[in-house]
């Protein structure tokens, strides 16, 4: 493989981005951002610090334990599809390279702090001087400014002061987070919806480019469920529910069970309660193991979309527990789903790269490491385009592995002045 | 310095949104919110699931009173159409033809019944784009799954990745899915509108939420297939940053700290005033740190269990009768202060009603408050982006059922007075 290998990132020809440029100058809230616009056919260029490359080539875990510059999973998974090319920004030299690439780009992305993009040269300033048709898309922890623009934060600060951290867990351990980043994985999302919007404005607006300005705290406040409302409406505050259900008085929420396999979770409006208890009943009662659901007064109890007493819901949740425990859950909720009764498996991530779904939809693919001699299952389309497709476009890149085709290929940088900037530790 | 009127980006495109609860409204909304006609298509025969779910005003259920619903429809207009009456297919198909976009969320099959699949919907014309947006997408064995974001958020992994260590599996306390994959579908249907707008080409978008969830799973899926390791849920560590967890106040409330570098441990060791724990050998590295978390945390813990007073002056004063020495004692928004004023990432745990609170927010308006003719004034979530030239604007309110049916029916659909009357009364409005 490591021969006829094609070099990276591969060609994206049909993507309904392909001939747009993006610089990704991000840390982890933007380089998720941009990999979906490269995936998308854009020509991503991502730009490190010269021979160290991008802190968050440390960033754990790593290929088989062992960390290295071009180990790194997190890198693997957030940079796949970019070209990399290294440059200084502390130096002028650096910065007025930059100013050319700007000049040649559609899309920035940056992820400094509010006070630190304009000795670097990625204020708005300095990069609508360069390009006014740029777009850059500034992502930071609290926005650019604000009481907090300066305040420092990671993934758990911006759950937690976003609003979300409160609303998971429960009442012995309190509060809980997503072990998976969940603000670095919605704040890059939403960055990059952004930064289609602004793309967008700019064609209908005479080529003018713009600032998006992008909080993560508030990319965490849009992942409240309807808890403001709730406040705003009710004056109650939701909050982590452990494995129940909701607790703000909703009549939603869901169910967890376990089973000889695992877990399971169930809908509780639409599948225990409401109009489809009654399928839920049934399916108890053909293998005598209903209890007293199956009288009358229950099913009447369990299909009047009222909530239950706690003691009532105890009763239920004791009897699918006990019908839960010592079946399969793949089989479970098969026959759930056959009954219509919205219910689905706790699947971990091998799980999920096993799955019949996933499978049958041709989701993974394999992209080959030729620097390595291997290959590795990443996930797959996240939106399938009939026209215009998604193309996963290979491995990360290594450290400035695209420096001579970007300085010399776009910007005309002969190789003796390429050498001349490697001495001086511009690039 | 005079700046030129913006055309709002999405101004001129008129959307049918035939989607539901809470993927496909998310969508649509970044539309609205930034300049496009959205319609809602719903009716009263089959409602849209959120008009039934609370919290509703007055805690009295009403098909036009639940801000669940709200939240996700801003900017937006409704009508109302039965697809089960003999005239509301041609209806909708007439109203499609005036559409630049259809979304939808229905599981797979649903909308070619009332032949309003995406071969119907485009005869005739190349330039319609359409976006699918069910739980697992258009194939599949389990393309019928039903479901919402509280079961789907198991499925894609994040009730695996969510809870403590020896416990279960709890997952996040929401819908979650819902709240993650909208943003990916959003970029692709607006990717796929400029490639529309360049070429006059329209498209079909297969949009399985499950397979855009994976993708917030960070490294949890190439750790398994590179590999061979199984990720965990950790509580509120990290696999790799140390201290990392949320710590109960005095009041309790909860602080989340986390070290993710050597400067954030520096400056939290200084905040604590370099108590002789932090400063020993084993604590040294990061690497050093994150076998030391249990003893980390239980120091502090102690540190915010002592250092801590209830917010309220009266509660202090017990505290200050107590016998011994004088201790430094901070309210949970001190101590927050005092730690970030020595660069360590630290923040409260808001409720949604320090949320509203928030000062943050507040300066960058977050949250836009709408007068609704049922709700009266409510809060609506604004985008997480503010775009220096052409903003969002959330216009107004969440449509009530139908309130849109005379421009709908009469300017788009373009039928007459007399037989706008007539089609009312035929109950293809309800």
């Amino acid at each position: 493989m490591t021969q006829e290998s094609p070099p990276v990132p591969l060609e994206h020809g049909d993507g309904p981005l392909t001939g747009y440029r993006v610089l990704d100058l991000a840390d982890e809230k933007g380089q998720l951002c941009a990999r979906l616009l490269a995936e998308l056919g854009a020509d991503v260029i991502k730009i490190e610090p010269p021979r160290e490359g991008d802190p968050t080539r440390a960033n754990g875990p790593f290929f088989k334990g062992e960390q290295g510059p071009n180990t790194s999973l997190y890198w693997w998974a957030m940079n796949a599809g970019k070209r990399s090319i290294t440059l200084q920004l502390r130096l002028e030299a650096g910065r007025e390279i930059l100013r050319k690439l700007i000049a040649s780009a559609d899309i920035i992305v940056e992820t400094r702090a509010p006070g630190e993009s304009a000795a670097l040269g990625l204020d708005y300033a300095s990069v609508s001087a360069a390009n006014p048709a740029a777009i850059l898309v500034s992502i930071t922890n609290f926005g650019q400014t604000g009481p907090y623009a300066n305040w420092a934060a990671t993934d758990i600060v911006a759950s937690a002061m976003g609003g979300h951290m409160h609303l998971n867990g429960d009442d012995e351990h309190g509060p809980v987070r997503t072990t998976a980043p969940q603000a670095f994985a919605q704040v890059n999302a939403q960055a990059a919806t952004g930064a289609m919007v602004a793309l967008y404005a700019r064609a209908v607006n005479a080529g003018v480019g713009q600032h998006v300005d992008v909080s993560m705290q508030e990319a965490m406040a849009n992942a409240m469920d309807h808890a403001q409302q709730t406040w705003d409406i009710r004056h109650v505050n939701t909050y982590g529910p452990g494995v129940g259900r909701q607790t703000a008085g909703v009549r939603s929420g869901r169910y967890l069970f376990e089973t000889a396999d695992g877990w399971i979770t169930a809908l509780a409006v639409g599948g225990l309660i409401g109009l489809r208890a009654d399928a839920a009943i049934d399916w108890l009662a053909e293998s005598g193991e209903a209890r007293d659901l199956a009288l009358p007064a229950w099913r009447k109890r369990l299909t009047a979309m009222e909530p239950l007493a706690s003691e009532e819901r105890a009763y239920v949740e004791e009897t699918l527990s006990l019908f839960c425990k010592p079946r399969k859950k793949e089989a479970l909720v098969a026959e759930a789903q056959n009954r219509g009764l919205g219910w689905a498996p706790v699947f971990s991530p091998g799980e999920i790269v096993e799955s019949r779904q996933l499978a049958d939809r041709e989701y993974w693919v394999r992209v080959a490491h030729d620097d390595i001699g291997e290959s590795f299952i990443y996930p797959g389309a996240p939106y399938r385009l009939s026209e215009t497709p998604w193309r996963q476009r290979g491995r990360a890149p290594h450290i400035g592995e695209h420096n001579e085709q970007v300085y010399s290929g776009l910007l005309g940088i002969d190789a003796a002045e390429l050498r001349r900037l490697k001495l001086k530790m511009v690039v | 310095m005079a700046q030129q009127a913006r055309k709002k980006p999405f101004e001129g495109l008129r959307v049918a949104d035939f989607a539901w609860v809470g993927v496909g409204p998310t969508v649509s909304k970044y539309l609205a919110d930034h300049g496009a006609e959205v319609i809602r298509i719903e009716s009263s025969t089959y409602p849209e699931a959120l008009r039934r779910v609370g919290p509703f005003v007055n805690d009295t259920p009403n098909i036009d009173g639940s801000g669940y619903y709200a939240n996700f429809n801003s900017s937006k207009l409704c009508m109302s159409v039965n697809f089960k009456h003999p005239r509301g297919p041609e209806l909708v198909r007439r109203l499609v033809a005036k559409c630049d976009v259809v979304t939808e969320s229905y599981t797979p099959g649903t909308m070619a019944r009332f032949g309003f699949d995406y071969e119907s919907l485009s005869a005739g014309r190349d330039d319609l784009l359409m976006v699918s947006m069910p739980l697992y997408g258009q194939t599949g064995p389990w393309a019928n799954y039903m479901g919402y974001g509280h079961v789907l958020q198991a499925a894609s992994g994040f009730n695996h990745l969510t809870g403590w260590e020896d416990g279960p599996p709890i997952g996040t306390g929401i819908a979650y899915t819902d709240f993650l994959v909208p943003h990916f579908a959003a970029v692709a249907v607006i990717a796929a509108l400029d490639y529309r707008r360049r070429t006059g080409k329209g498209q079909f978008i297969d949009f399985s939420q499950l397979e855009a969830g994976v993708h917030g799973l960070g490294t949890a899926i190439l750790d398994w297939t590179a590999n061979g390791h199984e990720q965990i849920r950790l509580g509120n560590h990290d696999m790799e940053a140390a201290p990392h967890n949320a710590y109960r106040c005095r009041d309790g409330r909860w602080v989340a700290v986390a070290c993710a570098t050597e400067k954030h441990w520096e400056g939290l060791k200084a905040a604590l005033g370099r108590p002789e724990w932090c400063d020993m050998d084993r604590m040294r590295r990061r690497w050093q740190r994150l076998n030391e978390q249990k003893e980390i945390d239980r120091h502090l813990g102690y540190w915010f269990e002592d250092y801590t007073r209830a917010e309220t002056e009266e509660e202090f004063q017990t505290e200050e009768g107590v016998e011994g020495p004088p201790v430094r004692k901070f309210t949970t928004k001190q101590v927050v202060e005092l730690f970030q004023s020595f660069g360590v990432p630290c923040g409260i745990v808001q409720s949604a009603e320090e949320m509203h609170a928030d000062p943050q927010l507040a300066h960058r308006h977050h949250y836009w408050k709408l007068e609704h003719p049922y709700m009266g004034l409510r809060t609506y979530d604004a985008p997480a982006f503010r775009l220096s030239e052409t903003p969002g604007e959330l216009t107004k309110a969440a449509p009530m059922l139908g309130e849109d049916n005379e421009y709908v029916y009469k300017d788009l659909i373009g039928v007459s007075d007399d037989e706008f009357v007539e089609l009312m009364a035929s109950g293809v409005m309800e």
